[in-house]
């Protein structure tokens, strides 16, 4: 039987590179050598060599010269076909001797770590830091600091990979369409930055009561729905009379028997029951309008009947479950409101009836957007005593200026309102108990923030449209605007007298001053000082060629650049090049300064986002919708609340210098009110993140135990252990199993077998080939099967599958690490991976390594991560520990 | 402008000469139509794969007597003008969600230490023989989908890469498409003439600036800036071409504007119309598009999410897989009923000089072997009505490389191909 086709052999054709490849092609001097184990000979040798030598040469593949020390590509690229015909159960040939399971499988083991060494090896990069363009994210923003706002920029390619950080400068590449990219997006953001600025000392307000046109809304709806029902039924009388003639008794069954599938098979087929009207005469397009109208639609009215009859409706409005009509969200919008930034405050109050779950609302911009929301806030507030919430926004110049406020969870994928409208049915015999109460909507524009650096330094040319100014007065605001668009640099004379001379001929052109600066202006940034992070060396200092051997240590101005990028993914404040400047960045306790005041600043976030979210690929959590009648309360708002919680827990560790080791192990949370409620904490109200105590014995603390972690080893119905097992060996145990190959047929529970996860997973493991990794990853996996898809927790699981029935076991988490200590359950698993924090010290040393260097760690880079967990281990593995011993390193600081 | 031309040849030695000889060069479709009709090429990508277990033949059935399976059932029309092909993968493939990006390149995207990389497309080789004779060298479509470079399709701006590589962007919509093909430019010439001397002078300015950045910089760091100005020179390229064509006025549409807006089996079968449409003007011969699918599966009533659906197990999952591909199948269907129905000058059809490629780099689920492959039309020469199975992991690229070199195109090799699929040819 062959379960596997080739698996291994895709995720392994990685990086060797052809032989006549670059220089890169060759182990770093030292490096450790990628080498397979004598003891293998003997298998080879048993079983392989016989076809595979000099004279037979079956396959035209040659075993017996391929050297153990996979010391260039030509030679790992052979032992590539060796792992895959293996892999593949193709060799050796069923008919001839096979090797012992568990030989095969070490066998397997084995040659595919050295070939991830030979990889790592092939591709080291040597330490070099290559000049990168600015990644998305990156540029963003670099325009928000050089504008004051944040300009939208999805049009861009998003850069991030699937193995490798977006700041990997190899993968950053550049096109003509992104060219043409970056100048019209450049242009959208100098006209945002004038619309703003020009709109400085408008004022704007705007208040919209709730209860507005709702209650007329919906009593409309119900007379009309009345009437509907009145006719529906007059037609439903007029059929039933023409099914119930005797004569009609044969045509009526036949019918019924035809459409033995359909409910009520006389009114979708009226036409086929002689005598019955057709719907149209009631006001019908037809049978299924009918239907919709009286049966669906009219089973509706009660709830809004309801709705009118509370008195709050009067003074506000309460908000419905969508899809269910009342009044499916509340919208209002801004129309005609020029770019700028505002807030919107929300007088709301939340019902003390409902389950504490719904006490949640979702903000949101494009009243037509169902999922996703940009905000989402715990009401507090009651009846008699209401909140007001404030919520900052930006408008641009485009873009909807709708908004929506709604209960949590009810626009969300298909399933969940209907679900969460059922349990409200299920409740109160009518409909879902109302929960947030709306009293007003109010925007107002904020007054203008002082004017951001790029805006400073053409603030004596802006004018408007017909303004003239002179060359030279121009001459000088595009220089000043370049110094602060290059991150510190002045552009060349040519390149300046470049963009006069474009401004001039746009200018004449257009006869419009704004239009041919905005022209000139975005070139600047389409430019390759704005869009690459380049360091050259000291002006005159070293000749280039000098700089080939890397030689020489980065300028101040350079290095807070590379501080700045890493820190924050945005470019140095004043400060910061105020302190570069003064020479304080050679100084390690002056880096070491400027260092902790970026990582204290909210700016950090642009480092902890990005990282965490790719180091720990979190883009999993996107990857399958959850079912929404399976988990009615992990909805989006658990889910993006999920998603910041491991940013949020991470920020705190950094705010308090705590060990990276609480990401493993924790006596405490940081959580906001929404996911203290999903996880069952009590005492947390009101928005915001915060450091919360669990009780004695509580599964949560630290990643295993948070619920997006445990979602993204989910496929959003079941959990998946080998991914979660996986995941715990890649980023926790820094013990990687080979990458996740592709064409792996998957666990599909097809099998008309009612069996438990484990029995089917271990079913994997009777090949060897199979079971050289899942031996290692399945018992982790195993050991958090306590926690559901959507990670709560659970104590049995369950199959089911039609005709077969359902079986539902209680989990057994015990297991043991592969030639590894055992544990009886998810506690002591816990226990067991908090043991190694050094090991998940050094996979967070070497992924911040490669994120700040934008390169691969390869062997070069050992001694810099060695020395990062020396450091921080000395200091209990505080987590700025290891930032400061990367940015105060050699290779951080030079190129 | 010859500052920047002297500038492109010596600044770096990577760049070639950008190869004007277009001012003089006059050559539009309008002027005469050749005698023997040209070939032609068109890439469907689909993305995920397709559902194994109905998409594809019974592999014990080869050659042309072969059961149509129920996912290829709508094609059963143009059963003896089709070949189905199984057995190709990319041996380099390794990204389980990634139908697009590497599917015509064939590429080793580490190749030489490098964490991501491509390669030229097959496409764009063709493009390159080609595209000289028509306004548009070649066109890249993409679904309307917001992101329709995540899971399924993968990384990439359309179907495309250049020769360096690099994404080529695409027009998402049939509306951009119909305006591309067929609206008259807005401005008068000489406005045109402006917008493009003042193009160039932008250009110019930014290439100055490249210039003095690179004079500080390490040769490691130069080969990067080297994108930059390779970026800066494809758009020169590009302004030459369309200086080219630019007094020439765009042919007349055959078929009326499409709607905007239109998503899913809509917006396919309008791009499918407006496709053969600019093959049947000349206006360019390759086209790629890569289809949509979140939006295709919504027009189709389905709830499933896309990447739900490509994890299918029996089930609502699997009947969205098959419901996807039959929806394929029969707007295939559609796009071979219309390239049949266009008459060339000598008296054929515009499906025996165009080939038609369905296909993903995916198979189904994560598996990246045994792409689904195929290939409509009588372009390249091959063997039409066919069920062939190859050897287990022949190249894909020896396909494309067949259908290049049966369309004319004189290479040797593409991407990690081993040589020309004999079996197309038997």
């Amino acid at each position: 039987m062959r379960i596997l086709p080739s698996h291994l052999l895709a995720l392994l054709s990685v990086a060797l590179v052809s032989p006549e490849c670059n220089l890169l092609a060759l182990p770093a001097e030292n490096a450790p050598k990628a080498v397979l184990d004598a003891k293998h000979l003997a298998l080879l040798k048993d079983h392989c060599h016989a076809c595979h030598n000099a004279d037979k040469q079956k396959g035209k593949f040659r075993i017996d010269d391929l050297s153990l020390e996979l010391a260039d590509a030509r030679t790992a690229e052979r032992w590539k076909k060796v792992l895959a015909s293996l892999n593949a159960g193709e060799m050796p040939p069923e008919d001839e001797k096979q090797p012992s399971k568990e030989a095969k499988a070490d066998f397997l083991d084995d040659l595919a770590k050295t070939l991830v060494v030979a990889q790592r090896n092939l591709n080291d990069s040597r330490g070099v830091v290559t000049m990168r363009r600015l990644n998305r994210r990156e540029y963003a923003n670099t325009l928000e600091a050089l504008f004051g706002m944040r300009p939208a920029v999805d049009e861009l390619p998003s850069d991030t990979g699937a193995n490798h950080f977006d700041t990997a400068g190899s993968s950053l590449l550049m096109s003509g369409d992104q060219f043409d990219q970056y100048l019209e997006l450049g242009r959208a953001a100098v006209a945002e930055a004038f619309e703003r600025h020009d709109h400085a000392g408008t004022v704007k307000t705007k208040r919209i009561e709730a209860e507005t046109g709702v209650l007329e809304a919906v009593a409309k709806s119900v007379k009309e729905r009345t009437e509907g029902r009145r006719n529906f039924m007059l037609w439903k009388h007029a059929v039933d009379a023409a099914a119930a003639r005797p004569e009609n008794r044969a045509a009526v069954e036949a019918l019924r028997k035809e459409l033995k599938d359909v409910h009520e098979a006389t009114y979708h087929r009226w036409d086929k029951v002689p005598g019955a009207p057709s719907p149209a005469k009631y006001g019908f397009t037809d049978a299924f309008h009918a239907l919709h109208v009286g049966q669906g639609q009219w089973a509706q009215v009660p709830y809004q009947a309801w709705f009118l009859s509370m008195p709050e409706n009067r003074t506000g409005t309460w908000l419905t479950i969508g899809d269910v009509f009342v009044r499916p969200y509340f919208s209002f919008n801004l129309d005609g409101w020029p770019a700028g930034d505002y807030v919107v405050r929300l007088r709301v109050a939340a019902s003390d009836k409902v389950d504490a779950r719904r006490r949640f609302l979702e903000f949101g911009t494009g009243a037509g957007n169902p999922f996703n929301h940009d905000s989402r806030h715990a009401v507090t507030g009651t009846l008699e005593s209401p909140q007001i919430i404030e919520i900052p926004i930006t408008l641009h110049p485009s873009g909807s200026r709708s908004f929506f406020v709604r209960e949590r969870g009810t626009h969300d994928a298909d399933a969940n309102p209907p679900k969460r409208f059922g349990i409200g049915q299920q409740e109160t015999g009518v409909g879902p108990d109302f929960a947030i109460w709306l009293d007003y909507v109010e925007a107002e524009r904020l007054p203008a923030k002082p004017a951001a650096p790029g805006m400073q330094a053409i603030a004596s040319v802006l004018g408007d449209a017909k303004t003239v100014v002179t060359p030279e007065d121009l001459r000088k605001a595009l220089d000043a605007f370049c110094v602060e668009a290059f991150r510190g640099k002045h552009p060349s004379a040519a390149f300046l007298d470049r963009l006069q001379a474009i401004y001039a001929d746009h200018r004449q052109h257009t006869g419009n001053h704004r239009t041919a600066l905005k022209e000139t202006l975005a070139l600047t940034l389409a430019s390759p000082r704005f869009l690459y992070l380049n360091e050259p060396q000291a002006a005159g200092i070293l000749p280039a060629v000098a700089k080939a051997e890397r030689s020489g240590n980065l300028g101040a101005e350079e290095l807070a650049i590379r501080l700045s990028y890493f820190l924050w993914g945005a470019p140095p404040d004043a400060e910061l090049r105020t302190a570069a400047a003064s020479g304080a960045l050679h100084d390690p306790e002056g880096l070491q300064k400027q260092t902790d005041r970026l990582l204290a600043d909210p700016r950090a976030q642009g480092w902890i986002r990005p990282f965490l979210h790719q180091w720990l690929r979190m883009e999993r959590l996107d990857f399958f919708r959850f079912n929404g009648n399976r988990y009615p309360f992990f909805d989006v708002s658990a889910k993006e609340a999920a998603r910041t919680e491991v940013f949020e827990t991470f920020a705190y560790l950094l705010r308090e210098n705590r060990s990276i080791g609480e990401l493993l192990r924790a006596d405490s949370v940081v959580v906001d009110s929404l996911l203290a409620n999903y996880y069952g904490i009590e005492g947390v109200s009101g928005d915001g993140f915060r450091p919360v105590k669990l009780p004695d014995g509580s599964p949560r603390g630290g990643l295993l135990g948070m619920a997006a972690i445990l979602a993204m080893g989910s496929n959003g119905e079941h959990t998946n252990p080998v991914e979660r097992g996986a995941w715990v060996l890649r980023k926790l145990l820094n013990d990687p199993p080979a990458p996740a190959p592709a064409n792996v047929p998957q666990l599909t529970r097809l099998q008309d077998k009612l069996i438990t996860t484990r029995e089917r997973l271990t079913l994997h493991q009777e090949q060897p080939q199979c079971a050289s990794c899942h031996r290692r990853i399945d018992p982790i996996g195993f050991g958090l099967e306590n926690f559901d898809a959507a990670g709560q927790w659970r104590t049995e699981d369950s199959y089911e599958r039609a005709g077969l029935g359902r079986k539902t076991w209680q989990i057994e988490p015990a297991g043991a690490f592969h030639n590894g200590p055992a544990f009886q359950d998810y506690q002591e698993l816990r226990e067991l991976i908090f043991a190694r924090t050094e090991a998940f010290a050094r996979g967070f040393s070497t992924a911040l390594l490669e994120y700040a260097l934008g390169h691969s760690a390869g062997f070069t880079d050992e001694p810099l991560i060695d020395h990062m967990v020396a450091q921080s281990r000395a200091r209990g593995f505080q987590i700025r520990h290891f930032v400061h011993a990367l940015v105060g390193s050699k290779e951080f600081q030079s190129k | 402008m010859n500052t920047r031309r002297q500038f492109l040849r010596s600044s770096t030695a990577l760049i070639a000469l950008p190869f004007l000889e277009s001012f003089g060069f006059r050559r539009f479709a309008a002027a005469a139509a050749p005698a023997t009709p040209p070939k032609r090429l068109i890439f469907l990508g689909m993305g995920y794969g397709v559902t194994k277990e109905t998409w594809y033949p019974d592999v014990k059935q080869t050659g042309s007597d072969y059961v149509l399976p129920p996912g290829l059932a709508p094609l059963a029309r143009h059963k003896a003008d089709f070949t189905v092909i199984q057995g190709l993968s990319n041996r380099y493939s390794e990204d389980a969600h990634t139908g697009s990006t590497f599917w015509l390149t064939g590429a080793n995207s580490h190749e030489g230490g490098a964490s991501f990389r491509n390669t030229i497309s097959a496409d764009q080789v063709a493009a390159a023989a080609f595209g000289k004779e028509t306004r548009f060298a070649s066109l890249q479509l993409n679904g309307s989908d917001k992101d329709l470079s995540g899971p399924g399709h993968g990384t990439g701006l359309s179907l495309a890469w250049d020769n360096r590589g690099k994404p080529i962007a695409g027009l998402n919509s049939p509306l951009a498409l119909f305006h591309r093909l067929f609206s008259p430019e807005q401005l008068p010439l000489d406005q045109l003439r402006l917008r493009m001397a003042q193009k160039r002078s932008l250009l110019d300015a930014v290439l100055t600036e490249a210039q003095d950045l690179q004079r500080g910089l390490a040769k490691n760091d130069i080969e990067k800036l080297d994108e930059y100005f390779q970026g800066i020179r494809e758009i020169e390229q590009r302004l030459a071409k369309d200086e080219t064509w630019q007094s020439a006025p765009k042919p007349t549409a055959p078929l009326a504007q499409p709607p905007d807006n239109r998503s899913g089996t809509d917006e396919i079968r309008l791009m499918y119309d407006l496709m053969v449409a600019a093959l049947q003007t000349d206006s360019t011969r390759v086209l790629t598009f890569r289809l949509p699918i979140a939006s295709l599966l919504t027009s189709l009533g389905v709830k499933v999410a896309a990447h739900d659906m490509s994890h299918y197990s029996p089930g609502e999952r699997m009947e969205a897989s098959q419901k996807r591909d039959a929806a394929h199948t029969e707007l295939l269907a559609h796009l071979l009923d219309k390239l049949k129905g266009v008459p060339q000058p000598d008296g054929s059809r515009l499906f025996d000089h165009t080939t038609v490629v369905f296909g993903s780099n995916l198979s189904h689920v994560h598996t990246l072997t045994n792409c689904p492959t195929l290939i409509a039309g009588g372009g390249a020469g091959i063997q039409l009505g066919q069920h062939l199975v190859v050897s287990k992991d022949t190249p894909l690229c020896n396909a494309w490389l067949s259908l290049l070199q049966g369309s004319g195109v004189p290479v040797e090799r593409h991407g990690d191909s081993s040589g020309p699929l004999k079996e197309l040819f038997a």
